[in-house]
């Protein structure tokens, strides 16, 4: 019985220890290596989707630390990665309020919302208060393939939802 | 009407001041606080910025504690691979030692180059400061779309300052551009940000290699007219007083691109060169 709580336990905490190790690790979702422009932003996805199904999983405090990490392991000014994850956990919170049923439809409509203000957000703090050079275009593909990508990950994440977590929050 | 516009503002202040379960700070009082954070970072007032770094030196060693699974696996994995391809690896081998046998045929080649690079070098004291280097780790070697830098461990406390030019083998790597008491952060030649005056060929054409965020940087002001060849070696002309004149970067190819003689991806071990220490600040 403690043995399987235990489990539960692992299992509820498994898309925030995957958001922070993203966040700390080496490992990262650019795949240029693979095909040249192809990079993805996997934490706003994660964010997003465990935001909507399951708030109780994934707290906000949490979110914030994580954009922070992030922030230092890539040397962006500190705060704008943070920000950029909150606006994420805004529409996501916005929403789940005004939904009562979602489909993988909705929330990929929603998604690309989100997605196209947290970049707005992120990369014009980035362009007006730091001097770092980024190039438009990876911007965009990044963007792109985040946003192409999200139903894959939406049915994933569902599917560890609904075999080793549980149902959606009230 | 107006029961659609209060279902949208109780929607909206929800979202934005919703507390309870798990969220136990709402999102606008975070937000706010990463506000706060990054202003003052960004106008970096002297307190912050060691604050700033303490941070950045633990993070770099816990994220270097993080990734040593992600290191093994393809270690542990490569070293079986290896093991059943020794006969594939042998004939690469034999194919290598020919490359290098018409390499040797290409001496009067060289030559010329060499002839070239002795006037570009100019600078015997140069050469004789070259033994001031540190030899660092890559604590961390994330791989961002946006940013093309490493994480070295060593900082302020070894003698690094912005600036510095680093290298692997003797090939140029790129240059210290953030210090924190025990690391620093390395921009990569082939970062966005990143430009260097280089010499090449037989003529000793200046030209600027300019990081374009993708796997090669490329080469830019160069002459008038100037035809693009495979196979020309890139050098750093040091005209910027701070890289060692003659410092190999690696190769061009014909659409301008230059291929570097270091793999980015691959480094495990750098030296920063101190050549700059005691004569200019950065």
């Amino acid at each position: 019985m403690a043995k399987a709580k235990l489990l539960n336990k692992i299992f509820n905490a498994g898309p925030l220890i995957l958001l922070y190790y993203l966040s700390i690790s080496e490992v990262d979702t650019n795949l240029e290596k693979v095909f040249e422009i192809f990079t993805f932003n996997l934490p706003i996805i994660i964010i997003y989707f465990w935001i909507l199904k399951k708030p109780s999983e994934m707290g906000t405090g949490h979110i914030f630390v994580v954009g922070l990490i992030n922030d230092v392991v890539m040397g962006f000014p500190l705060g704008i990665s943070s920000m950029s994850y909150l606006v994420v956990c805004f529409f996501a919170n916005y929403v789940r309020n005004k939904s009562i049923n979602t489909t993988i439809a909705s929330d990929w409509l929603t998604f690309f919302i989100a997605l196209i203000f947290a970049n707005l957000l992120f990369f014009s703090l980035l362009n007006n208060f730091s001097d770092v050079a980024i190039s438009y275009t990876k911007i965009g593909y990044n963007t792109f393939f985040t946003l192409f990508l999200f139903p894959i990950f939406w049915v994933l994440f569902s599917i560890y939802q609904n075999n080793l977590i549980g149902g959606q929050d009230a | 009407m107006s029961v659609s516009r209060d279902d949208f503002s109780i929607a909206f202040r929800s979202a934005l001041l919703q507390r309870g379960g798990a969220q136990k700070f709402s999102i606008l009082s975070l937000i706010i606080l990463a506000i706060f954070i990054f202003f003052l970072d960004v106008y970096g007032f002297t307190v912050i910025k060691k604050t700033r770094n303490i941070i950045n030196d633990v993070v770099f060693r816990v994220s270097y504690l993080a990734s040593s699974p992600a290191r093994l696996m393809p270690n542990a994995s490569k070293g079986i691979a290896d093991h059943f391809y020794l006969k594939e690896e042998n004939e690469k081998l034999k194919k290598a030692i020919e490359n290098y046998k018409s390499l040797d045929l290409n001496l009067e080649y060289l030559t010329n180059e060499n002839k070239n690079l002795r006037k570009v070098l100019d600078a015997e004291s140069e050469t004789s400061n070259q033994k001031r280097i540190v030899l660092s780790k890559v604590l961390v070697d994330k791989n961002s779309p946006f940013l093309k830098s490493i994480i070295i461990n060593k900082g302020t406390k070894s003698g690094i300052k912005k600036g510095m030019p680093v290298s692997q083998d003797n090939n140029l790597v790129g240059r210290i551009v953030d210090t924190n008491f025990l690391s620093s952060r390395v921009l990569l030649l082939n970062d966005l940000n990143s430009r260097i005056p280089v010499t090449l060929g037989e003529n000793s054409t200046q030209a600027i290699l300019t990081g374009s965020a993708t796997q090669n940087p490329k080469l830019e002001y160069l002459p008038e007219n100037y035809v693009f060849k495979d196979d020309v070696n890139v050098f750093a002309s040091g005209k910027d007083g701070i890289f060692t004149p003659g410092t190999p970067i690696g190769k061009t190819l014909e659409n301008g691109e230059v291929k570097l003689f270091v793999d980015s991806s691959q480094l495990s071990f750098v030296t920063v060169n101190l050549i700059r220490l005691n004569e200019e600040e950065f």
